[in-house]
């Protein structure tokens, strides 16, 4: 208690100052002696504040003393939730702390300005999380992971060159900007070559647009047909029509082969920068419905799912290149989709493009390039993959593990030909209201409850009011329904059929 | 009059001024290379002689339970199998200079897997005696030249609740020797002058298998897991960690930087290591494995415990890899820590990631160069030679041996 | 005279002197039980301003002091809670970092944006559930910050789910819980409730929104998102493979007012066995709240929390959400009229057998 005594010597050396200064009535007549008064004034305030400390102090001394040696029956409300578990020394014998005689028994604790005992837990009264303390911690974060990075990540990484074909459909905004997203997250140089399908179109621009990404956006005259076989081979040659695209710009780096529909791990833009000329990787296929207990892969390997069918390289144990996993049709005979609209599972080609990567030096006119790679002015549409576009394929380096990690996936879902969607998908004109925005019917509570929705609607409105309400509805429903019915009846068969294969 | 008043002031603020002084933490560090561990080998710099005691203060105790080799006090065990085959260890007594006495003080656990040290000074107190009897070497300086492994909460006061350990202190019969412990908190009676303080056992292997690639993003700004409020012993709060805890929890678990739960994920070694910031705030004790942890992870440790004496301060720069926050500033942790430039954040990085610093923190077996074995005798071997004045006249008599709780008295 | 006059008035300045500073000791005193940041004044002058913001709420703590045993704790978080920020339900207060703390000097170089709290649910049964993670979490990367993806698995040994999400680089909070199920309904709903579970005990402040695998978002949808003040709805569209038909479901809008909804029923299967005339919800992939009705409900006019109805956050949102439709914004503001996001219809694990 430092400061009392401090105190003690100062208000004796005030009330000697009394004696010297007369009379001090500071309250009453304070205004008018203003300077010596204004300073008692100000003496009298600034000792009150001291004393308001010394209060403090003392009430933290008190405070401590009491709560560490009473004992407690006060309750223990929301906390005791969240402190059950873990800490090792959580589970020391209860012995109630108060039971601690002294808090400070011993000379050497004191000196330490850490105190045992209880201190008062704290917590500030500014509002958080500060949001700009947020986006600075942000910022270390993604700084901290540009550093990891440069010093874990690939050295001297290439340039990557996308092709993808593409073309205007229902299912177009929904693929294409999956890869867009995969694409713009690529921390590398990259260009993106879309090849569209009867012509370039504002809607494939608007949508690819949005990227920021360096964009070569070019038509391709011929419409994407409609029987799956055709597709193939048109995307084969939108694909050659990409390359050639390479080769006139003389582009440097890595080309893959990224189909709108594909979905790539982050991981396979870094592991691709290992190819030297030509390389391949594994894909997994989605494949839609089919029954893939009867599937037989053949080596299954480290695949990440072990039911998921992989194409790729096939490596034997000293991890040479020794032949390909195929996608097993067998279980598909008769079964899988020959036109767009058939309501079958639409098989990948024997190895799908996606599954390949090649150095782009490998499609230029001139520049040393090994014998083995074709040229491919001279190639047309009626290759099966790209492992046509070299004349020895042993020549082809694994990756990804030799093809043991599964980097991408091929997935194909198309709505029917004459599928429509509004363009741009802007609803023009605005639907038809089905539900009035009064009666809006929320997503259901677990299903397992006999009458879901009731409870949920019945403690908002008088019953009466809700029977009405509902009736309106309801038939403004029913006619809306009537008009539905022979529109969704297709769907529904198709659907049931697709089920039974 | 006037003057009075300025030269009060005057005085307030100097008062104000030397309790700010006095946290500022100190750093003891011997000097080395800047951020890197101190480099030093002890082989051949001491001796150490090894007591044969019987096995009943040691191999016994942990047939019995052999829980014992994986707690974090585990080190009084894996000190004692390094030391036997260690090329520091002599056989000769005469030219040691230090004597070790292997006892597994901590070895004795609750059904839950809690040591209580209660009978732990009794046993101490028996293997001194039995040393003290059968060779000269102890009476020669009453333990002067003797260490001893004490990884208990608060060392050889042998108590888990502060209060209790501060009212024992550390066993008088303990008082001349050098306390290789766990435990460390400036000016506490609890830590001796000259002891040395070190790391809590935490698994290698296990921790090694662990380890996820180096170019995993680190995405978790600030991680924790474990309690903030201990319930069971400190009902009301406050108490436990000085309130430090808690104070985490009530200020900052609706910050979604915050990765803060009690719920211990079977993840926890690798979130850690996609964590920027680990939080190392005090239990009941200043110290907890995080620390160890949070280096072997690469964690940046934000160490919440005021005056905490770190293990191996004067070989690891603490300063440089971790981050010090006074518990009185808790409620501004997320200020703190957002405006370290991240320049600083990417050195700490840096420096964490040299493996020289994890392995300081590590009792690997086997024994690794630069592991926590080898720092420990290397802080042995900065006390030597030993000063003239620690060595008794014939007869003199220093410890007392009567002093202390009755119940420590009792024969073991 | 003199003398007797002065003593006189000597000891009624020394009385007043004594009271002021009795006064000021007892008032000390009591601010001494307040659960401060600091132990004392003198030793953090830099932070005096929040102190005083101890010093000037006695009436509080004199009121709480009789019980001085009462739990520190509760008093803390009593303190604690939001009580004496009024919130105006349209206020911007979460985006305006100026009354936040006096020590922020270079706020305006960093754009502050509110919390997006993303919640998806998945599950070790859907087989492909890997492939869609990867798609989703590429999608939510490039989200501006601040972002929190809320990810809730039921407990299994593969650890695959934990690895895919430690690659991605977002921050992510990854739930698992115990219970088994068998309906993956009852499984979504518990999972969804996990998340909200968390969101609440945490008291994240954010806009929180359900991201199904089968998601995929045009970016701009979340910079809409941040827009939402309370709860927000929008057009969603289903694709199925195979179909002509493209379902788009959602708000009918008046400029972001919600005046109707276009909805049809999405699960044909059930259609049998369940009453033909209940409403067909709307998914719970296109709403989105403001997440401090999980916490703080007394900031929107409600008296009960989660915990005083049920135990279902969800049915909560839902409950709270009918009661004050006016708050629904549908978004984007013009007429509701962009899609901007698209749900797949794949039949993920449905393995027929003949």
């Amino acid at each position: 208690m430092k400061l009392s005594a401090l105190q003690q010597s100062y208000l004796g050396r005030r009330s000697n100052s009394f004696r010297s200064s007369g009379p001090l009535d500071s309250s009453s007549d304070g205004a008018f002696k203003s300077p010596a008064a204004v300073f008692w004034l100000v003496l009298h305030g600034l000792s009150c504040l001291i004393s308001l400390l010394l209060g403090f102090r003392f009430s933290r001394l008190v405070f401590l003393l009491l709560s560490t040696s009473s004992t407690y029956t006060s309750p223990f409300h929301s906390p005791t939730e969240l402190a059950k578990t873990l800490d090792i020394r959580s589970v020391i014998p209860a012995d109630p702390v108060g039971n601690v005689p002294l808090p400070f028994p011993n000379k050497t604790a004191t000196n330490s300005r850490v105190v045992v005992g209880r201190h008062g837990i704290r917590i500030r009264p500014w509002p958080h999380p500060n949001p700009v303390e947020v986006m600075k911690a942000h910022r270390i974060i993604e700084r901290v992971q540009t550093e990891q990075r440069l010093q874990f990540g690939v050295k001297d990484p290439r340039k990557i060159i996308v092709v993808t074909p593409t073309y205007v459909r229902t299912f177009q905004s929904l693929h294409l900007t999956g890869v867009m997203h995969s694409l713009m997250l690529v921390p590398y140089d990259l260009v993106w070559i879309v090849v569209e399908a009867g012509g370039v179109s504002n809607e494939t621009a608007s949508l690819i647009a949005k990227s920021g990404l360096r964009t070569i956006h070019v038509g391709f005259s011929q419409r994407m047909p409609n029987s799956w076989d055709e597709r193939h081979k048109l995307e084969t040659k939108m694909r050659l029509r990409g390359l050639r695209i390479v080769r006139e710009k003389i582009l440097d780096g890595i080309v893959i082969f990224a189909d709108d529909s594909n979905m790539h791990s982050m991981e396979l833009f870094d592991e691709i920068q290992n190819v030297k000329w030509f390389g391949a990787v594994s894909v997994g296929i989605l494949a839609n419905s089919a029954n893939i207990d009867e599937m037989v892969v053949e080596k299954r390997g480290e695949e990440e799912n072990p039911r998921m069918p992989v194409q790729g390289p096939a490596c034997n144990v000293s991890n040479m290149l020794a032949g390909w996993h195929t996608f097993n049709t067998l279980p598909f005979a008769g079964k899988s989709a020959v036109y767009i609209d058939d309501r079958a599972t639409v098989l990948p080609r024997k190895l799908e493009w996606s599954g390949f990567v090649l150095n782009s030096r490998l499609l230029w006119k001139d520049g040393d390039k090994p014998e083995w790679m074709k040229d491919i002015d001279t190639l047309d549409g009626d290759i099966e993959s790209p492992l046509d576009l070299v004349k020895d394929p042993s020549v082809v380096e694994p990756l990804g593990s030799c093809g043991r990690r599964v980097l991408l996936w091929w997935l194909r879902v198309e709505a029917r030909a004459d599928s429509k969607f509004p363009p741009r998908w802007i609803i023009d004109p605005p639907l038809e209201i089905t539900v009035p925005s009064k009666l809006t019917p929320w997503p259901d509570t677990p299903p397992e409850l006999p009458s879901h929705e009731k409870p949920v609607i019945g403690i908002q409105e008088p019953i009466v009011k809700h029977t009405t309400k509902t009736r309106t509805s309801r038939s403004k429903r029913r006619s809306k329904r009537k008009h539905d019915e022979t529109r969704t009846d297709r769907r529904t068969t198709g659907f049931d059929k697709t089920l039974q294969n | 009059m006037r003057k009075w008043f300025w030269s009060f002031l005057f005085i307030a603020f100097g008062f104000v001024c030397s309790i700010a002084a006095e946290r500022n933490p100190r750093t003891e560090r011997i000097s080395g290379s800047a951020g890197d561990v101190l480099e030093d080998d002890p082989v051949g710099r001491l001796k150490v002689y090894v007591y044969e005691l019987p096995s009943k203060y040691n191999k016994k105790i942990l047939q019995k339970d052999p829980r014992c080799l994986s707690h974090m006090f585990a080190a009084e065990i894996y000190m004692h199998r390094f030391l036997l085959s260690s090329p520091v260890r002599t056989l000769n007594p005469e030219e040691a200079d230090w004597f070790y006495t292997p006892i597994y003080a901590t070895c004795d656990l609750t059904p839950t897997g809690l040591p209580l040290p209660f009978k732990s000074p009794r046993m101490v107190r028996s293997a001194i005696q039995l040393i003290s009897s059968s060779w000269p070497y102890w009476n020669r300086t009453e333990g002067a030249d003797h260490f001893f492994v004490v990884p208990h909460d608060f060392g050889a006061c042998f108590h888990y609740q502060e209060e209790k350990a501060i009212e024992r202190g550390i066993l008088p019969i303990l008082q001349r020797a050098t306390l290789v412990q766990t435990f460390g908190q400036r000016n506490h009676v609890c830590l001796n002058e000259g002891s040395i303080t070190i790391p809590p056992y935490a698994p290698p292997q296990k921790m090694q298998a662990r380890q996820i690639p180096l170019d995993t993003p680190r995405s978790i700004f600030v991680y924790f897991r474990g309690l903030f409020y201990d319930v069971n012993n400190d009902p009301e709060g406050g108490y436990y960690a000085r309130g430090a805890r808690a104070a985490v929890w009530e200020n900052f678990k609706n910050n979604p930087l915050f990765d803060i739960s009690t719920e211990h994920p079977t993840t926890y070694y690798e979130d850690m290591q996609r964590a920027i910031f680990c939080l190392c705030p005090l239990g009941w004790a200043p110290w907890s494995p995080r620390l160890v942890e949070a280096v072997v992870f690469g964690c940046i440790p934000v160490i919440i415990a005021d005056d905490i004496v770190l293990p191996f301060a004067d070989a690891i720069p603490w300063e440089e890899i971790g981050v010090f926050v006074a518990e009185e500033d808790v409620p501004k942790l997320d200020t703190i820590l957002t405006s370290i430039p991240p320049e600083v954040i990417l050195r700490k990085q840096r420096l964490l990631a040299n493996p020289s610093m994890k392995r300081a923190m590590l009792f690997p077996q086997p024994a690794l160069p630069g592991d926590a074995f080898h720092q420990i005798l290397n802080g042995l071997a900065r006390k030597l030679p030993h000063q003239k004045r620690i060595y008794l006249k014939p007869g003199e008599k220093i410890l007392n041996w009567t002093a202390g709780p009755v119940g420590d008295l009792k024969p073991w | 005279m003199g003398s007797a006059e002065r003593t006189k008035k000597k000891v009624q300045l020394w009385k007043k002197a004594i009271v002021h500073f009795s006064l000021c000791f007892v008032m000390g005193f009591f601010t001494g039980f307040a659960p401060t940041g600091k132990d004392s004044i003198f030793s953090s002058p830099a932070v005096a301003p929040h102190n005083k913001s101890h010093i000037s709420q006695p009436p509080v703590n004199q009121s709480v002091t009789p019980a001085v045993h009462s739990s520190n704790v509760n008093r803390s978080l009593r303190a604690e809670t939001p009580v004496p920020v009024p919130v105006p339900a349209k206020s911007n207060e979460l985006e305006s970092p100026k009354q936040v703390d006096g020590t922020v000097v270079h706020e305006v170089k960093l754009p502050s944006r509110r919390l997006v709290i993303v919640v998806t649910p998945t599950s070790t049964k859907d087989q492909f559930q890997g492939v869609f993670l990867r798609r989703l979490a590429n999608t939510i990367r490039l989200v501006p910050q601040p972002l929190l993806w809320i990810v809730v698995e039921g407990q299994s040994d593969s650890n695959e789910l934990s690895e895919i999400l430690r690659k991605t680089g977002i921050m992510y909070r990854h739930l698992v819980f115990k219970e088994n199920f068998t309906d993956p309904e009852a499984e979504l709903n518990h999972q969804r409730n996990v998340a909200l579970k968390h969101i609440e005990q945490h008291k994240l402040s954010g806009i929180v929104h359900f991201a199904g695998l089968s998601n995929v978002y045009d970016l701009d949808f979340f910079k809409e998102l941040r827009q939402i003040e309370v709860f927000g709805t929008w057009p969603m569209a289903l694709l199925s493979a195979n179909e002509r038909r493209v379902v788009i479901e959602g708000p009918v809008c008046d400029s972001s007012q919600v005046i109707g909804w276009h909805l049809r029923k999405m699960n044909n299967r059930t259609d049998a066995e369940t009453d033909a005339d209940t409403k067909p919800p709307i998914h719970i992939s296109s709403f989105a709240f403001n997440s401090s009705i999980l916490w703080d409900p007394e900031r929107w006019g409600r008296l009960t929390s989660v915990q005083g109805t049920s135990q279902n956050s969800l049915k909560f949102v839902k409950q709270i959400v009918m009661e004050d439709e006016g708050e629904l914004k549908g978004i984007p503001p013009e007429e509701c009229s962009k899609i901007m996001l698209w749900r797949l219809h794949f039949p993920i694990g449905v393995v027929p057998r003949n």
